[in-house]
C-alpha cells in the first residue's frame, strides 16, 4: 500500500535522487549533473541541480555532510548529499507506482 | 597554464550567493570550468557565465528565507509605462539612443585598444622588474649592445637577477607540408624565457650548455607556428625541422598566450650561441638588445647607478670601443609602448571628448523634451501623483534609453575593435590581446547607466519645482531662465568640445600633408620591391649568391613592362637598419666609435638609377665596378659627405667602413629618408655588392616598371621563382605602399580624429539648432507682437542670430583655450607645425562658426515668418 507519510516526487526530483544514489556518497553538484546527462541524456544547468537538491533537502529526503577540504593549497570543501530514510522510501514508492502503472502495457511510439 | 574562471563573474556571483552555499557552488562551477577548458578558454568562460547566472537565479528562488535581491527603485509597470511613452516619441528615442551609442561605442572601442597596450601589465612574471638595458650613444640616445659588453654587465652586476640578449634572425623553413617560407625569428640567449617566467607547453626551454659556439642548433616554436605548420603534433619536439637547408632540433613549444613584446609577430626562436671570441660578438658589434630582471628588492635607480659605474669601468678599459660612457635603463613596458603611446593617448582623449559631447547632447535633448512635457507633468501632479512617481517615471525612461544606447554602443564597439585590429600596424605590441573584454563592457555599462540617470533626472531641475497651476495656465511659454541657462550652458560646452576635436583633426591633417610633401629622396611611382632569399647549402659560397642575384635580375628584366631590376641589401622606409661607422682617411679620429654611422646599401650597379636617386657629383657605378678585381669604390650621401668633409670635395677621398677595406669615394648621391619621412638620419653609403666581404642572404629586388607595378607583380614573382623555386619571396610592395606604411600610424590617428570630429560637429550643430528652435517656438508670441508693432524682418533676424552666435562665440573661445591646453597630447604626433599653428586654429574656428551660423539660420528664418495674427490667436 502507498505510504502516506512520504511525499510524491516530480520527475526531476526522482532523477536527482537516483543520481545521488549512483554517486554513492560522493554526490555533489557536478557528478550529479553528469550522471543525469550520461544516463538520462538531459543537460541541466548546475543551478537547476542545486534548486532540486535544496528542495529535496528541505523536504527531508536528502541529508548533507560537509567534506574535508581537498588536500591541496586552496582546496575547497564540498557539500555531499545522501538519501535519508524518507528519501529512500519516497523513491521506492515512486518507482513502484510507475512500475504498477506500466505493468502489462506496451507503449507504442506511434498511433493510439 | 593556470586559466581561471572569469574573475568578474566569479566575484559578482559570490556577492549574490548566500554564505551557506557560496563555497560549494563556486567550487562546483570552478570544477566545471576546468573540465570545459578542453574546448578552449573562450567557450569555458561563456559556459561559466551562463552557469553562474542559472545558479544565482535558482539558488535565490529556492531558499525563501533569503532576503530578496535588492529591489530596483522602480517597478515593472514603471518601465512598461516608460517604454510606451518613448514609443510615442520615436524621433527623440532614436536620436538619444543613436547619440549614446556613438559616444559609448567610440569610447569603449578605443579603451579596448588602449587598455592592453598601454595600461595592463605585460604578460610576464613580475613585469615591473623587467628592464631594457641600452648603451648610451655619443648624443645620449639609446644604442644596442655588443655581446662582449653584455657578458661583462650580466656577470659583474649585483643588482640584476638575470639577463638575456636577443638579435634578429630570418630563417627559411622548408620540407614537410607547405611551401618554403621565410619566418620571423629571434636568436635569444638561453635564459630569455626563464627570465620572462614563460614555460613551454611541450618540451623544454633552452639550457646553458646549448648557448655556446659549436653546439648543435636548437629552436623553440611559437604556438601559432606549431599549430599552422605542424598541426599541433607534439612529436615534433625532439625531432628536426629544416631551416636554411640545415636540420635543426625542436626542443620546445611556447604557450598559446605567449606574446613577445620586444619583437611582435616572432614565430621561432633559436638559441644565441655566441662566444666572446667570435668576430661578431665584439664590443662594437652593437646589434643585440639586452633585457634584464632586477633583483627583487633593487630599485631602478640603484641598478642604474651600479650599471653606470660598471660602464665607466668597462669604457675605461676599452676606450676606443665606445662612443660614450653610460647605460640607459628603461622599464620594458615604457620601452615597448614608447612609439605608440602618443597616437593612442591622443585618440583616447579624442574619444573621451566625443563621449562628453554625446552626454551633453542627450542631456540637452532630455531637457528640451521635459520642457515640452511640463504641462503633462503638471496635470499629473495636480491629479495627485507624487513627486516620487515623477522621479520614477523619468528615471525609468532614462534607464531604458541608456539600456538601448548601451547595447547598441557595445555592438558598435565590438565591430570597431575588429576593424581597428585589422587596421593597426602589425608591429604594434600586444595586438593579440586587443579585444572587447568584460572590463570594457562593464565600463560601457556603467557609463550608460550614469548617462541614463543624468538624462532621466536632469529635467527635474526644470519641471519639478514649478507650481502645477502656472504650468497649466501656459506660463511654460514664458521664458524660464533656469531652463535656458542649463541648455545654453550645454550648447556652449558642445561647441567648445567640438572645436577641440576639430583643432586636433586639423593639426593631424596638416602634419600628414606636410609629411607627404617631404621628398623621400627616391621616386616611389612605378616601383615594385620584393624581398628575396638565397638560403640553403647551394648558397654557402658568396659567388653563388651573387650569381643568383644576377640571374634573378636578368630574368626579371626580361619581363615585359619591366624597365630595370636591381638588388640592394636594404631600401629606404623598409624598416631595416644596417648602420656602419664611416671613417675618412684624411680626418682621423681619436676614438673610431665617434665616426658618423651611415646606412649600408650593398647594391647591384644600376640601383641608384632604378630608384631615381640623383648622383650629384662624380659618377654612378658601372658594370666594371661589379668585377671582383675592380678597385674598391663607394658613393656617399650628400649629408654624410658634408658631415665628414664640410665644404671640401668628397670625390677621390678614401673611406673605411666598419674597419674593413679602404675604398675611394667616386660619387655623391642625393639624400634618402631611411627610417621615416619625419626623421633626419640622412647618412648613407652605397657599395657594389661584390665588393663587400660577404654576401647577404636576404636582399631587396628593386623593379622599375613602365606600367602599373601591382599588375606586374605576379609575372615578376614567376620570373624570380623560375631561377630557384625553393626560395621564398616576401614583402612585395609598391613604392607608394612603402610611403603609406611609413605614415600608417598618423593616418590611423587622423582617420579616427576626423570621424570623431565629424560626429562632434554634427552634434554641436544639432545642439545650437535645438536651443534656438526651442527659444523661437517659445517666443512666438513676443515675436508676433514685435512684428505687429512694425519690427523689420532684418531686426527679427538679428535678434535671433545674436542669441545663437553669442552661445557659439563663448563656446569657440572656451574651445580654443581647451584645444591649446590639450595640444601637448598631440605634440609628438605633429610634423612641421606647432601645436598652436595659427592657420589650423583660424581655419577650424571659422569652419565651426560657419556650421553654427547655418544652424542658427533655420530658426531665425522661421522667426522672421511668424505671422502676428496666428501667433496671438494661438494663445
Amino acid at each position: 500500500m502507498p505510504d502516506k507519510s512520504s511525499p510524491s516526487l516530480g520527475e526531476l526530483e526522482s532523477l536527482v535522487l537516483l543520481a545521488v544514489l549512483r554517486c554513492d556518497g560522493e554526490a555533489y553538484g557536478v557528478p550529479v549533473r553528469e550522471e543525469i546527462r550520461r544516463r538520462a541524456g538531459r543537460s541541466l544547468t548546475l543551478g537547476t541541480v542545486y534548486k532540486t537538491l535544496m528542495r529535496l533537502e528541505t523536504k527531508g529526503l536528502l541529508t548533507t555532510t560537509i567534506s574535508d577540504p581537498e588536500p591541496r593549497r586552496g582546496g575547497r570543501r564540498r557539500k555531499l548529499y545522501r538519501l535519508s530514510t524518507p528519501g529512500r522510501r519516497a523513491l521506492q514508492r515512486t518507482l513502484a507506482t510507475l512500475d504498477r502503472m506500466a505493468k502489462g502495457l506496451t507503449v507504442a511510439t506511434s498511433g493510439r | 597554464m593556470t586559466a581561471r574562471p572569469p574573475r568578474l563573474v566569479e566575484w559578482l556571483l559570490s556577492r549574490v550567493l548566500p554564505r551557506s552555499e557560496r563555497e560549494f557552488v563556486l567550487g562546483d562551477l570552478a570544477e566545471q570550468f576546468a573540465a570545459d577548458l578542453e574546448h578552449g578558454p573562450r567557450a569555458a568562460s561563456l559556459r561559466y557565465a551562463r552557469e553562474a547566472l542559472a545558479a544565482a537565479w535558482h539558488v535565490h528562488r529556492t531558499l525563501p528565507s533569503l532576503p530578496s535581491l535588492p529591489s530596483l527603485p522602480m517597478s515593472f509597470s514603471d518601465l512598461a509605462r516608460a517604454a510606451k511613452t518613448l514609443r510615442r516619441a520615436p524621433g527623440f528615442t532614436l536620436a538619444t539612443v543613436l547619440i549614446l551609442a556613438a559616444g559609448l561605442g567610440a569610447t569603449t572601442a578605443i579603451f579596448s585598444v588602449v587598455n592592453p597596450i598601454l595600461l595592463r601589465p605585460l604578460p610576464y612574471a613580475a613585469p615591473g622588474d623587467l628592464m631594457v638595458v641600452w648603451e648610451k650613444d655619443a648624443d645620449g640616445s639609446n644604442s644596442r649592445t655588443g655581446y662582449a659588453t653584455y657578458v661583462d654587465l650580466a656577470t659583474e652586476s649585483g643588482t640584476l637577477e638575470s639577463s638575456a640578449v636577443m638579435g634578429s634572425w630570418l630563417p627559411t623553413i622548408s620540407g614537410g607540408t607547405g611551401d618554403p617560407e621565410r619566418l620571423a625569428g629571434e636568436r635569444v640567449s638561453w635564459r630569455f624565457f626563464d627570465m620572462l617566467g614563460v614555460k613551454p607547453v611541450v618540451g623544454r626551454s633552452f639550457v646553458a650548455a646549448e648557448d655556446a659556439p659549436g653546439q648543435p642548433r636548437v629552436v623553440m616554436l611559437t604556438y601559432g607556428l606549431w599549430q599552422r605548420r605542424f598541426g599541433g603534433d607534439s612529436s615534433i619536439v625532439g625531432n628536426t625541422v629544416t631551416l636554411d637547408g640545415n636540420a635543426v632540433e625542436v626542443v620546445g613549444v611556447l604557450p598559446a598566450g605567449f606574446d613577445d613584446v620586444f619583437e611582435p609577430g616572432t614565430q621561432i626562436y633559436r638559441v644565441l650561441a655566441y662566444g666572446v671570441t667570435q668576430p661578431w660578438a665584439c664590443r662594437t658589434c652593437r646589434h643585440l638588445r639586452m633585457v634584464s630582471r632586477l633583483k627583487r628588492d633593487v630599485t631602478r635607480d640603484a641598478a642604474s647607478a651600479e650599471l653606470n659605474a660598471l660602464s665607466a669601468r668597462i669604457v675605461g678599459e676599452h676606450p676606443t670601443d665606445y662612443p660614450a660612457t653610460g647605460i640607459n635603463l628603461v622599464p620594458v613596458q615604457q620601452e615597448v609602448t614608447r612609439q605608440v603611446r602618443p597616437a593612442l593617448m591622443s585618440v583616447l582623449v579624442a574619444a573621451v571628448i566625443l563621449f562628453l559631447i554625446a552626454g551633453a547632447n542627450v542631456t540637452s535633448l532630455g531637457l528640451a523634451r521635459a520642457a515640452r512635457r511640463s504641462e503633462e507633468f503638471a496635470v499629473r501632479r495636480a491629479l495627485g501623483s507624487g513627486r516620487i512617481h515623477l522621479v520614477r517615471q523619468l528615471l525609468s525612461e532614462g534607464l531604458l534609453l541608456a539600456a538601448g544606447g548601451g547595447i547598441a554602443g557595445v555592438l558598435i564597439a565590438w565591430g570597431a575593435v575588429r576593424a581597428l585590429v585589422a587596421t593597426l600596424p602589425m608591429d604594434m605590441p600586444r595586438l593579440a590581446a586587443v579585444r572587447l573584454d568584460a572590463a570594457a563592457v562593464l565600463v560601457a555599462g556603467l557609463m550608460a547607466l550614469g548617462l541614463g540617470v543624468l538624462v532621466g533626472l536632469a529635467p527635474l531641475g526644470v519641471v519639478g519645482g514649478r507650481h502645477p497651476f502656472d504650468a497649466m495656465r501656459g506660463a511654460a511659454r514664458l521664458i524660464g531662465p533656469r531652463k535656458h541657462a542649463a541648455r545654453a550652458g550645454i550648447v556652449v560646452a558642445e561647441v567648445a568640445l567640438a572645436l577641440m576635436l576639430l583643432v586636433g583633426t586639423g593639426l593631424l591633417a596638416r602634419s600628414l600633408l606636410t609629411l607627404l610633401a617631404v621628398n623621400p629622396g627616391f621616386d616611389p611611382d612605378h616601383l615594385l620591391t620584393l624581398e628575396i632569399q638565397s638560403t640553403g647549402p647551394r648558397y654557402d659560397d658568396d659567388a653563388a649568391v651573387w650569381n643568383y642575384h644576377d640571374r634573378v635580375r636578368d630574368a626579371v628584366a626580361a619581363v615585359p613592362g619591366v624597365v630595370s631590376a636591381d638588388v640592394t641589401t636594404e631600401v629606404p622606409l623598409g624598416g631595416n637598419f644596417d648602420g656602419n661607422g664611416v671613417r675618412a682617411q684624411d680626418k682621423p679620429l681619436d676614438n673610431p666609435e665617434l665616426a658618423p654611422s651611415g646606412q649600408r646599401y650593398a647594391v647591384s650597379p644600376g640601383y641608384l638609377r632604378a630608384m631615381r636617386i640623383p648622383v650629384l657629383e662624380g659618377r654612378d657605378f658601372g658594370t666594371a665596378d661589379a668585377a671582383d678585381s675592380a678597385p674598391r669604390v663607394a658613393i656617399v650621401s650628400a649629408s654624410l659627405a658634408r658631415r665628414i668633409w664640410g665644404s671640401e670635395r668628397a670625390i677621390d677621398k678614401r673611406i673605411q667602413v666598419s674597419n674593413r677595406d679602404w675604398r675611394t669615394v667616386v660619387g655623391v648621391a642625393g639624400d634618402v629618408r631611411h627610417t621615416g619621412l619625419e626623421t633626419n638620419d640622412l647618412f648613407g653609403f652605397y657599395i657594389p655588392e661584390r665588393q663587400w666581404p660577404w654576401s647577404d642572404a636576404q636582399v631587396v629586388l628593386v623593379v622599375r616598371t613602365a606600367t602599373d607595378p601591382v599588375a606586374l607583380a605576379p609575372s615578376v614573382r614567376r620570373a624570380v621563382r623560375s631561377i630557384d623555386p625553393a626560395q621564398p619571396i616576401t614583402n612585395v610592395r609598391t613604392g607608394s605602399e612603402m610611403i603609406a606604411t611609413s605614415t600608417a600610424r598618423r593616418r590611423l590617428a587622423l582617420t579616427l580624429f576626423a570621424a570623431f570630429g565629424l560626429v562632434a560637429t554634427l552634434l554641436s550643430a544639432a545642439g545650437v539648432y535645438g536651443v534656438l528652435a526651442g527659444a523661437v517656438a517659445e517666443r512666438r508670441r513676443e515675436i508676433g507682437i514685435r512684428n505687429a508693432l512694425g519690427a523689420t524682418p532684418r531686426g527679427i533676424l538679428t535678434l535671433v542670430l545674436r542669441q545663437g552666435l553669442a552661445l557659439a562665440g563663448i563656446g569657440l573661445a572656451l574651445g580654443l583655450a581647451g584645444a591649446i591646453a590639450l595640444s601637448r597630447y598631440l605634440r609628438a604626433m605633429l610634423f612641421g607645425i606647432g601645436p598652436t599653428d595659427p592657420l589650423t586654429l583660424t581655419g577650424t574656428v571659422m569652419l565651426l562658426a560657419g556650421v553654427a551660423l547655418t544652424a542658427c539660420l533655420v530658426p531665425a528664418w522661421r522667426a522672421m515668418r511668424v505671422d502676428p495674427v496666428t501667433a496671438l490667436r494661438a494663445e
